[in-house]
C-alpha cells in the first residue's frame, strides 16, 4: 500500500515536472523569419489590417529604444500591437475574466538574436484561453486562428511598407492607429 | 488617498510610456551638413587666434581658392602638408604588398571608381576643381582648408562640382526641390576652429555614396553620438573628436584602410607624437593588458582577440541602416515613360534605384569575425580574375598561426559589378557627367563602360558581363559601454560568434570526443560502484535481519 502511494506521488511529481519544463514552450513560440526586422513587422502589420474580424493595428513599440536612452544596448525588438473588438467586447463585458484586459491587445514580438537571424515570438493564444472556461476559450480559439493569418508570408508579394504609429499629441497613452478600439 | 494613488500610478505609467513611444519617432538627422556649432565651438575653444580679427578674412571671398591664399598668408607650410597627405594626393603605396592603393586607382563595388567621374566623386577630395586628369596638384589655393575647418556647418561640397562648394543657391538633390544655400565663405573663413566630428564626418560618414553606406561604423549618428552608440565620442561623456585618437600632425591623418594596424602588442600604450607609431589603436592608450586584476584572465585574450571584437557587439546602431549588398546588374531598367524611377523597402531605404541596381540594408548589424594581421590585397583594374569565383576585392590575410594575427570584427559587404568576360578584368563604368556616355544619363552600358574605362587607360573588348563582390570592412567604431561588451557565453557557449573562425579551440564550446569518453566512462563506472555497493549493502542488512529473526 505505502509503495502504491509513494508510486503515485513520485507519478504526479514527474507529470508537474515535465509540465513546468514545458509551460514555457506550450504558451509561447518562437519561430525565424524570412526576412529582415522590417521586412518582418511590415508583412505581419499588413496581413493584421487584411485579416478582417475586426482586427487593427494598436502600436508598434521598440522597448531597445528605452534602453538606448539609459546609455545600454539591447539587439532590436519591435513588439506589434494589434486588437479586435470582435474579440475583446465579450471578454471585457464578463467581470469574472475582464482581468484578462491585461492580455490585451495582442501582442507580437520580432526581434534579432546572437545569430544574426531574426525571430517571431507570440503567444499561444488557443491553449491560454482554454484555462479560464468554453467563452474565453471560444474567443481565444478564434484569435489564434487569425494569428495564423498574421503569420502567413507570401515571398511572391513586395515588401509592403512597415507602418510607424503616429505619436499622440498630448495625454493620449496609446498610439492609435485607426480603430484599435477595446483594447 | 485612492484618487491621489491612482493619479500617481497613472502618471507613473504615462512617463514609463512616453518615452517608449517617443522614441519611435525620433530618427536621426541624415543630412551631410555639419552641425551648426558657431557658438558651441566659440565657447569650448582653447584657440589663442580669433580669426574674425584677421585682416586678411575681413572681406568677401568669390571662391574657394581665394579663400584658401588668404589662409596662407599667415598659415605658409599648411597646403605644401595637405598636399603630402592621402587626402590631396588619393594614392597609398602598400609598402608591404606593393600595390598603389588610394581612391585615384583602387575599384570597389559601391560607386566602383573615380576615374571619369571626377566632379562627382572629388566633392570628397580636400582641394577645389579635380574635374578630370589635368588637376594640378601642386597649385596650392587649391588646397580646401574650409572643408576641415569650417566651423559654422554651412559650407557643403556638393557631387557635381569637382569639389567646389555651390556659389549659387542650388536644387540639391536635383528635381528634389530642396535648395542649398550657397555659403557666406567670408563669414565661414572668420569662423574656422579645429576639426570636428561633423568636419570629417561631413565626408567619412557618407562614404558609398550616402549616409552610412559604406563603413557599417560610421554614420551620421556618430556626429553627436550618445553614450551607448560611442563611448569615447559620447556628446555627453568623454565627448571625443575623431582627432583625439587619429592624432594629427603636419596636416597627416593616421589610420588607414589600406594598411591597418591588426595587432598594436610591440607598441602597447605610448605618448603622443611618437613618430611611426599609430596612435588611433585601442592600445596606443589603454595598453596591452587593459582590463582590471579583478577581469586578468579577459587579458589572456587579448593577444589573438581585437579588442573591437568584444566590445562592438554590433554595427550601425545609431538608427541608420547601412548597405550591405549592391547588385550593378539589374542597374538601369526604366519605368513605362521610359525614366528612372526608385522602390523602397519596408523601413523607408531605397531598395532600387535606376541609377545603381538593387540593395540590401540592415542596422544592428552583427559582425562577421576573421583572422586579420593587417596585410590587404586589393584586385584593382589590371588584377586578372575568375568569374566562377567571388571577387574579394580587399582580401584580408591572416591565420590562427602567423604570430601576427587577431581575430577581427569585419563588415562583409557583397555585390555585382561588371568584369570584361575576354580580358577577365573588372571593369569602371563612367557613371556621372552631363555627357551622352554616361551611365546615369543614358543607362547604356556599352558606351558607359567603353568612356569609363578610357579614362583610366584600361582595355575593354567590348564584351561585359556581371561578376560577384565582395568587400571587407574592419569595424572599429561604435565602441560600446564596457556593460554591453560581448560576455563569456556569446563565444564560448554553443553556436557562438566566432563558429566560422577556423583554428580555435574554444573551452565550453569544442570538445575533445576521447576526454569526453574517458569522462563519461568514470561517470558510468561510478555510478555502477555506487550502485553495486548500495544494493550489496541492501542485501547484506535485509539477510542479516532474516538470520536475527530466525
Amino acid at each position: 500500500m505505502l509503495k502504491a502511494l509513494a508510486g503515485f506521488i513520485v507519478g504526479i511529481v514527474v507529470i508537474g515536472l515535465t509540465g513546468w519544463m514545458l509551460m514555457p514552450q506550450l504558451m509561447f513560440s518562437e519561430r525565424v523569419s524570412p526576412f529582415g526586422m522590417e521586412e518582418t513587422v511590415a508583412r505581419i502589420q499588413h496581413n493584421i489590417q487584411n485579416t478582417g474580424n475586426g482586427w487593427a493595428l494598436s502600436g508598434l513599440r521598440n522597448p531597445a529604444r528605452a534602453v538606448q536612452g539609459d546609455g545600454g544596448n539591447v539587439l532590436p525588438v519591435l513588439m506589434i500591437e494589434a486588437c479586435s473588438t470582435q474579440y475583446s467586447k465579450p471578454i471585457l463585458k464578463e467581470d469574472t475574466v475582464r482581468f484578462l484586459s491585461i492580455l490585451m491587445p495582442c501582442k507580437i514580438s520580432i526581434y534579432k538574436k546572437n545569430d544574426g537571424k531574426v525571430y517571431i515570438g507570440t503567444m499561444n493564444a488557443g491553449l491560454m484561453g482554454k484555462m479560464f472556461g468554453p467563452m474565453v476559450g471560444e474567443v481565444m480559439g478564434k484569435v489564434a486562428a487569425d494569428q495564423k493569418k498574421f503569420l502567413h508570408f507570401d515571398p511572391n508579394t513586395p515588401a509592403p511598407k512597415m507602418i510607424t504609429p503616429a505619436i499622440p499629441a498630448s495625454g493620449a497613452s496609446i498610439p492609435s492607429l485607426g480603430g484599435g478600439g477595446g483594447c | 488617498m485612492f484618487i491621489s494613488t491612482t493619479r500617481a500610478l497613472t502618471l507613473g505609467l504615462m512617463l514609463v510610456y512616453l518615452p517608449i513611444s517617443s522614441s519611435l519617432a525620433s530618427t536621426p538627422a541624415t543630412t551631410p551638413t555639419a552641425m551648426p556649432v558657431q557658438a558651441a565651438a566659440k565657447a569650448a575653444t582653447h584657440s589663442t587666434a580669433d580669426h574674425s580679427k584677421f585682416e586678411a578674412l575681413k572681406k568677401s571671398f568669390a571662391s574657394g581658392p581665394e579663400v584658401t591664399q588668404a589662409c596662407l598668408s599667415c598659415h605658409t607650410e599648411a597646403a605644401r602638408q595637405v598636399q603630402k597627405t592621402k587626402h590631396w594626393t588619393w594614392e597609398f603605396m602598400n609598402p608591404e604588398t606593393k600595390q598603389r592603393l588610394g581612391k585615384k586607382h583602387v575599384i570597389n563595388n559601391f560607386c566602383t571608381a573615380v576615374p571619369s567621374n571626377y566632379e562627382f566623386c572629388t566633392a570628397c577630395h580636400v582641394g577645389y576643381g579635380w574635374k578630370d586628369e589635368k588637376f594640378d596638384f601642386t597649385a596650392q589655393e587649391n588646397v580646401d582648408c574650409l572643408v576641415c575647418h569650417d566651423t559654422t556647418g554651412s559650407y557643403r561640397k556638393l557631387p557635381g562640382l569637382a569639389g567646389h562648394p555651390n556659389y549659387q543657391d542650388m536644387e540639391y538633390p536635383p528635381h528634389s526641390g530642396k535648395v542649398v544655400k550657397a555659403p557666406n565663405l567670408g563669414e565661414v573663413a572668420r569662423n574656422v576652429g579645429k576639426s570636428s566630428r561633423a568636419n570629417c564626418g561631413a565626408c567619412h560618414f557618407y562614404g558609398g555614396g550616402g549616409d552610412a553606406v559604406k563603413h557599417g561604423d560610421l554614420d551620421s549618428s556618430m556626429k553627436n553620438p550618445s553614450q551607448y552608440l560611442d563611448v569615447h565620442m559620447a556628446k555627453d561623456g568623454l565627448n571625443f573628436t575623431c582627432g583625439t585618437c587619429h592624432a594629427t600632425a603636419g596636416h597627416d591623418v593616421p589610420g588607414s584602410r589600406y594598411a591597418p594596424t591588426a595587432s598594436d602588442e610591440k607598441h602597447g600604450a605610448h605618448m603622443r607624437g611618437k613618430k611611426d607609431v599609430n596612435p588611433a589603436t585601442c592600445q596606443a592608450c589603454h595598453g596591452t593588458r587593459p582590463h582590471s586584476a579583478k577581469l586578468a584572465k579577459l587579458n589572456d585574450h587579448a593577444d589573438k582577440i581585437a579588442c573591437q571584437t568584444c566590445h562592438i557587439p554590433e554595427f550601425a546602431r545609431g538608427g541608420i541602416p547601412t548597405k550591405m549588398s549592391w547588385d550593378w546588374s539589374t542597374a538601369g531598367k526604366l519605368d513605362k515613360d521610359g525614366k528612372p524611377f526608385k522602390l523602397k523597402d519596408s523601413g523607408g531605404h531605397d531598395a532600387y534605384d535606376s541609377k545603381k541596381g538593387d540593395f540590401k540594408y540592415e542596422d544592428n548589424v552583427i559582425p562577421e569575425y576573421i583572422w586579420f594581421n593587417g596585410k590587404v590585397n586589393y584586385t584593382l583594374l589590371d588584377t586578372k580574375l575568375d568569374p566562377s569565383q567571388v571577387i574579394r576585392i580587399n582580401h584580408f590575410e591572416g591565420s590562427p598561426d602567423d604570430g601576427k594575427s587577431k581575430i577581427w570584427p569585419i563588415k562583409r559587404f557583397t555585390g555585382k559589378q561588371p568584369y570584361d568576360m575576354v580580358t577577365n578584368q573588372l571593369l569602371i563604368p563612367h557613371t556621372y557627367g552631363k555627357d551622352d556616355s554616361s551611365f546615369w544619363s543614358n543607362f547604356n552600358w556599352d558606351k558607359a563602360l567603353t568612356t569609363g574605362m578610357q579614362a583610366a587607360g584600361g582595355e575593354f573588348s567590348g564584351k561585359f558581363a556581371f561578376v560577384a563582390t565582395e568587400m571587407s570592412w574592419p569595424i572599429t567604431h561604435m565602441v560600446a559601454p564596457k556593460t554591453d561588451a560581448l560576455n563569456c557565453q556569446q563565444c564560448h557557449g554553443a553556436n557562438g560568434r566566432l563558429d566560422k573562425v577556423p583554428g580555435l579551440y574554444i573551452p565550453g564550446r569544442d570538445a575533445n570526443p576521447w576526454l569526453d569518453k574517458a569522462g563519461w566512462s568514470i561517470a558510468l563506472l561510478t555510478l555502477l560502484g555506487v550502485i553495486a555497493h548500495g544494493g550489496l549493502r541492501y542485501l547484506m542488512a535485509g539477510k542479516r535481519t532474516h538470520g536475527e529473526q530466525e
